[in-house]
């Protein structure tokens, strides 16, 4: 771990939003903005620093995750990665089929570029998932037909840190003719990502998910993997992504996907103690407190409750009041007022839904983090249960 | 502007809400506006003496505006009569707070309307027990009379997920199960499955539990959830139960909610 703590101080449990870049990176990063700021494309010696660092830096990031140089895309983040993935192989697949099956537990992004799928005409069916957020494989065996060309899982809930069952996933697609998608982007860092092990022919990854900067991500695409550009240009990323590419940015993701993989393992048990520590002392402290997802397959940095009869963006403002930042699944803290998609489809109703808090661990978080949740955070539920009409259990 | 950039009025009012709680007495007025399916939820409790408000509280669940608005109504009305007090709108409500987030202005901005509805149902001669008021989910000014209602597509399911008779309650174990209010029978059953899954949802079209007071006193108590004033419209999955649609009958919408088993019980 870096000795710096980055922040502002505070206790900062909403590392799913968005994450420090680790300070490693940034130094890795420094040179590419002034002295190194070469274009791959340029034919002299500057423009071949460029190329060089270009092509390790595809190499780190492939070797992350078990994948080959020449498949990993360069992109400015996972929103353009998923877009690439689901519009592009679906434009260049069209002839094979015009079925596509999403999660019905998968990132908002997935789900509105299903929406624009059906607007060019495809047909998106969504997989339901368990009460624990779990999408079961034989579902999905069960809605894959002749004309399915893609299947997109996210690999574990941003949400509720529910991780999916990718190896039996990519088990029940293969062979069917449709490729596997999956939005990794809430396990990295967290789990082991092998995609030669699982299945997998497409991957959204992030940079800022692995502490790396923002605005810059990529798309791992199996060789073989067929996709349609979806922006055009100067045919950068071998015509998949055009646009000169943000070397800084990639070399920050690359220095990101180094330090991850050597450090993966101490960083998620430190998570998960952080973690099972704060579910078993809320759970404990709280009456009428439910841990939403799965109780054992779960992102090691996610705890998730819901608390009956309090609304989560009170509880969000009162714990903001302690300096403490978490997130809620709450509709009143959206921009739609719409509850979390991904609560409702584990069968909570929606005012079960309005009363979810998520806490998210990260490669700063502390025991004093955990010990200043459990010092507030039953006195709020407290307080909002004594002016609340929907508690009156006790 | 972000759904949370709040004046600093309307955080102080969130911060320490005036005015929280219940009144009890015949010389008490209860409102109740709201549904758990928008959001929020907000009671008014007036005590009137000579058509003016001499004491009031109120009692939110909701967001951050929910709560402010609630307080701030409060403070505005007290002391004023039941003419004065119709007079004012979510607006002024709105405007004391020194503004809210335009998406919060209809959502979270209830309270005005509570305090109309608390005002109504006094001159209309209603007077409502506070502990009937309290009862989650009910809901003061009549509902629907129960009928029984056709589920579309339950017939389709049966064997995969409807269930007309439960012999074994072991079949349940661990799913998430709706079932249809037709009486003490099916809520004892609702309990029962409480013993082999921690999701049961009983649906009724009724605003209160119409069941005997021991079964409705041990229904609250337990792990049951009663979803109030919904009428079942359908069932629907792909090869088995997944989805069943509900009418909100209170607010008129419709939803689908996630379950694996329906229990439509004959009786």
């Amino acid at each position: 771990m870096a000795a710096q703590t980055p922040g502002r101080g505070g206790v900062y449990l909403d590392y799913q939003s968005a994450k420090p870049v680790d300070p490693r990176v940034v130094e890795a990063m420094a040179p590419y903005f002034t002295e190194r700021f070469g274009n791959p494309a340029s034919l002299h010696g500057v423009g071949d620093d460029a190329t060089a660092t270009l092509d390790s830096a595809r190499a780190k990031v492939a070797a992350s995750i078990g994948a080959l140089p020449e498949e990993i895309v360069f992109t400015s983040g996972a929103t353009e990665s998923s877009n690439l993935a689901l519009l592009g192989y679906a434009n260049r697949n069209r002839r094979a089929g015009d079925h596509i099956l999403i999660s019905e537990v998968d990132h908002i992004s997935i789900h509105n570029i299903g929406k624009m799928l059906e607007k060019a005409g495809f047909r998106v069916g969504k997989v339901p998932p368990d009460q624990f957020g779990r999408i079961d494989p034989e579902k999905v065996r069960k809605r894959i037909t002749p004309e399915t060309i893609l299947v997109s899982v996210g690999w574990a809930s941003n949400e509720i840190g529910t991780v999916q069952p990718m190896a039996e996933i990519g088990e029940v697609v293969a062979g069917t003719g449709a490729t596997l998608h999956s939005d990794a982007v809430a396990a990295q860092g967290q789990l082991p990502i092998d995609v030669s092990r699982t299945g997998v022919g497409m991957l959204t990854l992030s940079s800022n998910d692995i502490y790396g900067p923002q605005g810059v991500g990529a798309l791992y695409i199996r060789n073989g993997v067929k996709v349609a550009p979806v922006a055009f240009g100067g045919g950068q990323e071998d015509g998949l992504r055009s646009g000169t590419e943000n070397l800084a940015g990639i070399v920050g993701m690359a220095a990101a996907a180094e330090i991850m993989s050597r450090e993966l393992p101490a960083d998620a048990a430190r998570m998960a103690a952080l973690r099972d520590r704060l579910v078993r002392e809320v759970l404990a402290a709280i009456p009428d407190a439910h841990l939403n997802g799965h109780p054992t397959e779960r992102l090691p940095g996610n705890a998730h409750f819901r608390f009956e009869g309090v609304e989560g963006e009170s509880l969000l403002l009162l714990m903001r009041e302690e300096g403490i930042s978490v997130a809620t699944g709450s509709a009143c803290s959206s921009k739609t007022l719409e509850p979390s998609h991904t609560l409702i489809s584990c069968g909570l109703l929606h005012e079960e839904a309005h009363g979810s808090l998520e806490f998210t661990f990260g490669r700063w978080s502390k025991d004093s983090d955990v010990d200043s949740v459990l010092a507030v955070l039953p006195g709020i539920v407290d307080k909002l249960r004594r002016m609340s009409p929907l508690y009156n259990k006790h | 502007m972000k759904s949370t950039s709040y004046s600093e009025k309307t955080l102080d009012h969130f911060r320490n809400p005036r005015n929280v709680g219940t009144l009890e007495g015949d010389d008490v007025a209860v409102g109740r506006v709201g549904n758990p399916v928008c959001g929020d939820i907000m009671e008014m409790y007036l005590r009137i003496k000579d058509d003016r408000i001499v004491d009031i509280k109120f009692q939110t669940f909701g967001c951050g505006s929910a709560v402010a608005t609630s307080s701030m109504t409060t403070e505005l009305v007290l002391g004023m009569t039941l003419d004065e007090a119709l007079e004012v709108t979510r607006k002024d409500v709105a405007e004391a707070l020194d503004g809210l987030p335009p998406i919060k202005m209809h959502c979270s901005n209830l309270a005005a309307d509570a305090l109309h509805d608390a005002i109504k149902n006094w001159r209309a001669g209603i007077r409502l027990e506070p502990a009937t008021a309290e009862e989650a989910g009910s809901v003061p000014g009549g509902c629907d009379v129960p009928g029984l209602n056709e589920v579309e597509h339950a017939d389709d399911y049966v064997g995969i997920g409807v269930y007309k008779q439960v012999a074994d309650t072991a079949e349940l174990e661990g799913k998430r199960v709706l079932v249809l209010d037709k009486g003490p029978a099916t809520a004892r059953l609702a309990l029962e499955l409480t013993k082999v899954t921690p999701r049961v949802v009983f649906l009724t079209e009724l605003d209160t539990l119409g069941l005997p007071e021991d079964l409705v006193g041990e229904v609250k108590r337990s792990d049951v959830k009663v979803l109030y004033k919904s009428r079942l419209l359908s069932v629907g999955g792909q090869g088995e139960v997944e989805t069943v649609r509900v009418r909100d009958l209170d607010e008129e919408n419709e939803y689908d909610l996630f379950v694996d088993a329906v229990v439509l019980l004959e009786v």
